[in-house]
């Protein structure tokens, strides 16, 4: 099935579902935790039976004496983490479903397990459009999903994090877990025609002044996706192999930043702002070179410069226009 | 028959020039960096953070090297204006520069083996060399290791100030670079104080 059509479909199926009584329960307002106390109470207690087993608390003292312990610890979920994800406040069945509400669990309740546009279907359409150019989708194809990047039960997309550090943190994670992981990359490169050998980040990024500083400030998507025209789009799905990835440095070192309308579109213009610095959402937790300048200093300065050029010009032609003089008038 | 006197040690020369061509390396670099656009051409801006780095150091050390030649061979004295009567001298030079020297009049006050430099130079200088130079060096090691800067000042990037104090003296140090390129014309032919700054002898 083509990947548009499966959102369609997807979509559809998504209707369908909050319309079966017994299905999972989720949020009254989209993508808002619910309010309503005892929909909150009756989504804990639901999701209280899973974590009795699946956190490392149950791994620990599982409540029953007949669980395969291997299977168990590679589903290990961190309540905690879980309640600051994206999905905060909804109830494990809604993704996964009537499979999973017995234990043991039906053998096939993987295949029961929701699909990310089913709820997400307006997202999908344009991800997916952005994904079926990406390299990940050219190399791996139906071997890369969602999931492959974003762990449902953490995470937490860009609007709803805010600050930059903690964005930057949490999506390079995403990029590293296999880019910088011989294991993870070996699994997924077996799926190529030739395996490909995992290439080192340092070595790849030879060219990029300060890498390691770059890492721990932007995002790997800042170059390895492309900028849409459009500002006010969000960040793109398409990634890039690292020879289309911007090389360009201006993209973002400069007065006319994308990282004001792409990493920090959410962040909050500050005390910058009010002192007329360009970029000031930047300049709230880092200071970039080329971006986050002031205009009216930087006029200044090219004005005193241009003034001393002028003057000194001046000087000399007049010197020069007086020594002639002198030379005649001595002649 | 020009009357010369040798004035500048080998040491003070070589240190003069690398100095010369690791400011303006520094300068084309710098502008590169601090008015990065897709339409400045000047420096790629990779090439020019990565040439910056690299002279930025190479100032530093040179710097190193000239204030320890300068304590060693004692020639930081020449940098002291000396009283009495600084302010007036620094005035005579002035208004030499802004009248006398269209009319031909001499120099005011011509080098010496004891003072090489008039009262304005040598205020101009050691604010230059002992006061901006330092400050853009300073700045600019911040700028090479970012965790030494504070964390955040007054709710901005802590980086900030260092990187507008750097900024602003590395703009102090290209003005005072033009007027003292300007200025070496002002011997007695335009060319003369070049070849001082080459040969160490100064022609009269």
């Amino acid at each position: 099935m083509r990947p548009r059509t499966k959102s369609l479909f997807a979509a559809l199926a998504f209707t369908a579902s909050v319309a079966i009584p017994g299905a999972g329960i989720a949020a009254d307002v989209k993508g808002a935790a619910p309010t309503d106390p005892a929909l909150i109470e009756k989504i804990r207690k639901s999701n209280a039976e899973c974590y009795a087993c699946h956190t490392e608390a149950g791994l620990k003292n599982p409540p029953r004496a007949d669980m395969d312990m291997a299977a168990l610890a590679k589903f290990i979920h961190d309540p905690k983490q879980f309640d600051g994800s994206n999905h905060t406040g909804m109830e494990c069945k809604v993704c996964h479903g009537q499979g999973y509400v017995a234990f043991p669990h039906a053998p096939e309740a993987k295949k029961s397990i929701s699909e990310c546009g089913e709820c997400h279907a307006t997202k999908a359409l344009r991800v997916e459009t952005q994904f079926e150019d990406s390299i990940h989708a050219k190399n791996l194809a139906d071997k890369f999903t969602c999931q492959t990047c974003h762990d449902p039960h953490v995470y937490k997309v860009a609007a709803k994090v805010g600050d930059p550090r903690k964005i930057v943190e949490q999506d390079n994670a995403m990029c590293v877990d296999c880019h910088n992981s011989d294991l993870r990359y070996s699994a997924f490169s077996t799926a190529l025609p030739t395996k490909k050998v995992r290439p080192d980040l340092y070595a790849t990024h030879d060219w990029l002044p300060n890498a390691r500083l770059h890492w721990s400030a932007v995002r790997c998507i800042e170059c390895h996706t492309p900028v849409s025209p459009v500002k006010s789009l969000a960040t793109s799905h398409e990634i890039l192999a690292k020879d289309k990835s911007d090389k360009a440095c201006v993209t973002c070192h400069s007065q006319d930043s994308a990282l004001a309308s792409r990493l920090y579109r959410y962040a909050s213009t500050n005390v910058g702002a009010d002192l007329g610095f360009a970029n000031a959402s930047v300049l709230g937790s880092a200071y970039v070179v080329g971006a986050t300048r002031h205009p009216l200093i930087d006029r200044a300065v090219i004005g005193l410069f241009g003034l001393t050029v002028v003057g000194l010009l001046g000087h000399g032609a007049l010197r020069i226009v007086m020594a002639f003089f002198r030379r005649r008038r001595a002649s | 028959m020009s009357h010369r006197i040798y004035l500048l040690p080998p040491w003070l020369r070589l240190w003069h020039w690398t100095n010369a061509t690791l400011m303006i390396v520094l300068a084309v670099t710098g502008a590169s960096l601090h008015f990065a656009d897709p339409g400045l051409y000047l420096v790629p801006f990779s090439l020019a953070a990565k040439i910056h780095d690299i002279a930025g150091v190479a100032l530093l050390v040179a710097y190193g090297f000239f204030v320890l030649a300068n304590i060693v061979t004692g020639n930081w004295w020449q940098y002291v204006p000396k009283p009495p009567g600084v302010l007036a001298r620094c005035w005579k030079q002035t208004v030499f520069y802004g009248w006398g020297i269209f009319h031909g009049a001499p120099h005011p006050y011509p080098p010496t083996k004891e003072a090489n430099f008039n009262a304005l130079q040598a205020i101009v200088y050691w604010v230059i060399m002992y006061l901006v130079v330092p400050t853009v060096i300073l700045t600019g090691v911040v700028f090479l290791f970012p965790d030494l800067a504070p964390a955040r000042v007054f709710g901005l990037d802590g980086l900030l100030p260092v990187a507008m104090l750097h900024y602003l003296s590395g703009a102090a140090v290209i003005l005072f670079m033009l007027a003292h390129i300007y200025l070496g014309t002002t011997g007695v032919r335009p060319t003369s104080l070049f070849k001082m700054m080459i040969t160490g002898w100064h022609e009269e």
